[in-house]
């Protein structure tokens, strides 16, 4: 094994720089302001100019430590480990054992594209923050991100190579070279286009732009502004509409952009035990998921995309990461005929009908009930402040009504051998795949009114990230749901059905 | 029908609960006579006295008597070979069950009340939930934490 150590680019120390700059780049805008548009003339140069020379100061200093950051990063591979090596003040050294990696992420920003280079990031099961990966290579080559996943292959051979303890030999499996490389994905920019105009992008672009005039409110000349407008204003009502409008079509057409972007090229690819989901234009994104992390799978409905026949599927790994680490887009949209082939083919075991079981009509009004806490209230408030107009609020009962029933005929599941299926719907419909293997616990909720009903709601949770999914049935009979439960219990054998097992009990008698 | 879980929790445990509601009490009753003295000072309607008395009162019934008693009676668990039920809850029954090989840790903790009594509390830990026993006799939580950390030990290495 070579003991070879390995810099990173050093693109590493430009990223490193404007990393840093843009997490200070608030501070800087404002100290900037505060000082420079200040009357000039006190007299002493190093007063005028303070704030520029506080910002030359500091971008040096960003440049040196950027520089220094990169010179001292070293990575190497020993003992089946990857090792790193790292620290500006302190010397920090982390060492990776290969088969404790559970994803290598690849992106390529817009400094890596044309330098052919890549960030690599290494995902473990125990990432200690949401934020942070467990490494991460800022700049290396594309070659040498292939060789670190041919060494860690290579580790992972000498590893199954040693017998294990119970003595069973272990065949050694030749490893056969991209051949098992499948397409099982891609977006077609028909998908793409309808993914981005329906997609709800529009409410983070607001709330960002809300964000970014908060911070700039100090400098926006209000007084200015406000005379503008008020001649604006009486251009007339229309025009305001007009330009409002605009305005949210400019929003929403950034929006779309950005979706269109971040998927462009949308594609999942089945490499042996892993999937790999390729995405981005300007960054290339590259996420790689262990098959066997995958917790579960859901099938999401949206009832605007539902009209055009798409659906979304979505998985829970038990990866390390965040958010963007737990639950993962796997197929963003896709047209809900075609969902089952590209589905079988990632997980074979997986079974896919849909989930027959309906609930029962005693645990209807559960959907609806809890809402009359606020329904009444705010009704009773409305109609009486605003007395002949508010009393339309009432409109509000059937609709909440209406929509709970909906709820409940949407609800169903199914189990079959070692799966339990689930859909509810919240406002999108939602098909859950649990594996019984997956589920970390199982709870049954009842209260008065349901026992009463003999009605409970089933909650099974699966690990998601650092954190849980639950999936659950709402009110469902009470005796199935202690059925599923008894299916959960390891200690239980799996109980026949009643009629399968009345015919066994008869044959048994025959024989006797 | 699903049998009950067969073990209860210390009843020692009810009397922990009394006290915490006890305490809680004490905290409201203070704020009651705060309102009552401004009453007085400010010459507010009489009928405050009442109301700050009444909820004294009911609160003190509530968390000192009834929720104690009805959480307690509710309260039950059991460890078998391969999975852990439990069942709690004041309004909603929970009724949980964790299988033994999903189990990754067990905690005990003892606060100073619950050291007084000789109770621990001891939470279970899956890779994704926590579960939580409030009151066990520390002897029988310190058993129960070694019985479930051997029988988890046969845990699969999947996740």
């Amino acid at each position: 094994m070579s003991d070879k150590r390995f810099k990173l680019h050093w693109i590493t120390a430009v990223i490193e720089v404007l990393k840093t700059l843009k997490e200070m780049i608030l501070p800087l805008i404002v100290l900037f302001f505060a000082n420079g548009l200040k009357d000039m003339g006190t007299g002493k140069w190093y007063i005028d100019y303070a704030s520029f020379i506080i910002f030359g100061v500091l971008l040096i200093a960003f440049l040196v430590t950027g520089i220094i950051k990169w010179k001292r990063f070293e990575y190497w591979f020993e003992e089946d480990e990857l090792r790193i090596e790292y620290g500006l003040f302190v010397k920090k050294k982390r060492y990776i054992p290969f088969d404790r990696i559970q994803s290598l992420d690849h992106t390529e920003g817009i400094l890596h594209r044309p330098l052919k280079l890549v960030k690599v990031k290494v995902e473990t099961a125990g990432s200690s923050s949401a934020k942070q990966s467990e490494a991460e290579l800022t700049a290396i080559t594309k070659e040498a991100a292939k060789e670190i996943e041919s060494e860690m292959a290579a580790a992972k051979m000498r590893k199954k190579a040693v017998p294990v303890e119970d003595g069973m030999p272990i065949l050694e499996v030749p490893v056969v070279e991209d051949a098992k490389v499948r397409s099982v994905f891609t977006m077609s920019a028909k998908d793409l286009f309808i993914l981005a105009t329906t997609s709800g992008g529009i409410g983070v672009i607001l709330s960002g732009a809300a964000i970014f005039l908060s911070q700039f409110s100090e400098m926006i000349p209000y007084e200015w502004m406000y005379e503008e407008i008020s001649s604006f204003v009486k251009y007339g009502l229309l025009i305001v509409a007009i330009a409002v409008f605009m305005g949210f079509v400019v929003v929403w057409g950034l929006s779309v952009a950005m979706m269109f972007f971040s998927y462009y090229g949308f594609s999942v690819v089945l490499d042996e035990q892993d999937i790999v989901i390729t995405r981005g234009l300007l960054e290339k994104k590259r996420m790689t998921v262990p098959l066997n992390r995958v917790q579960s799978v859901r099938v999401i409905e949206n009832p605007l995309r539902q009209m055009f026949g798409y659906a979304a599927v979505v998985i829970h790994s038990a990866g390390g990461g965040g958010a963007e680490g737990a639950k993962i887009n796997l197929f963003p949209l896709v047209k809900k005929a075609d969902i089952d082939g590209p589905l079988s083919e990632i997980f074979p075991d997986l079974n896919l009908d849909e989930p027959r079981q309906k609930l029962p009509a005693r645990g209807r009004r559960f959907y609806y009930r809890m809402d009359f806490f606020w329904m009444i209230p705010v009704v009773g408030a409305l109609g009486y402040f605003f007395f002949p107009y508010g009393l339309l609020s009432l409109l509000i009962i059937p609709l909440v009504i209406v929509f709970g029933l909906w709820q409940h005929r949407s609800a169903s599941y199914a189990l079959s051998g070692h799966q339990l299926t689930i859909r509810y719907r919240g406002f999108s419909l939602q098909t859950t795949y649990l594996m019984k293997k997956r589920i970390q616990s199982m709870e049954m909720r009842q209260n008065y009114f349901h026992k009463r009903q003999r009605v409970a709601t089933l909650f099974a949770s699966v690990k998601s990230g650092m954190g849980i999914f639950n999936a659950q049935v709402y009110h469902m009979e009470e005796t199935e749901a202690e059925r599923i439960l008894s299916w959960y219990e390891p200690s239980v054998p799996i109980k026949k059905n009643a009629s399968t097992l009345v015919g066994e009990l008869e044959d048994k008698g025959a024989e006797a | 029908m699903r049998t009950q879980p067969v073990n209860q929790i210390s009843e020692k445990g009810l009397k922990v609960w009394r006290l915490y509601g006890i305490m809680q009490t004490a905290v409201i009753l203070l704020l009651a006579i705060g309102v009552g003295v401004l009453t007085y000072i400010f010459e507010w309607p009489k009928w405050i006295y009442a109301i700050a008395a009444g909820v004294v009162i009911l609160v003190g019934y509530l968390i000192i008597y009834l929720f104690p008693k009805v959480r307690w009676l509710r309260w039950r668990y059991e460890v078998r070979e391969s999975e852990i039920e439990l069942q709690h809850g004041l309004f909603i029954v929970k009724r949980t069950l964790i299988p033994m090989v999903r189990v990754q840790h067990v905690d005990t903790a003892q606060g100073p009340i619950l050291r007084k009594y000789d109770l621990a509390e001891i939470t279970i830990s899956t890779a994704a939930t926590n579960h939580t026993i409030p009151a066990l006799i520390t002897e029988e939580a310190d058993e129960l934490r070694r019985r479930i950390s051997v029988l988890a030990r046969v845990a699969e290495d999947d996740v």
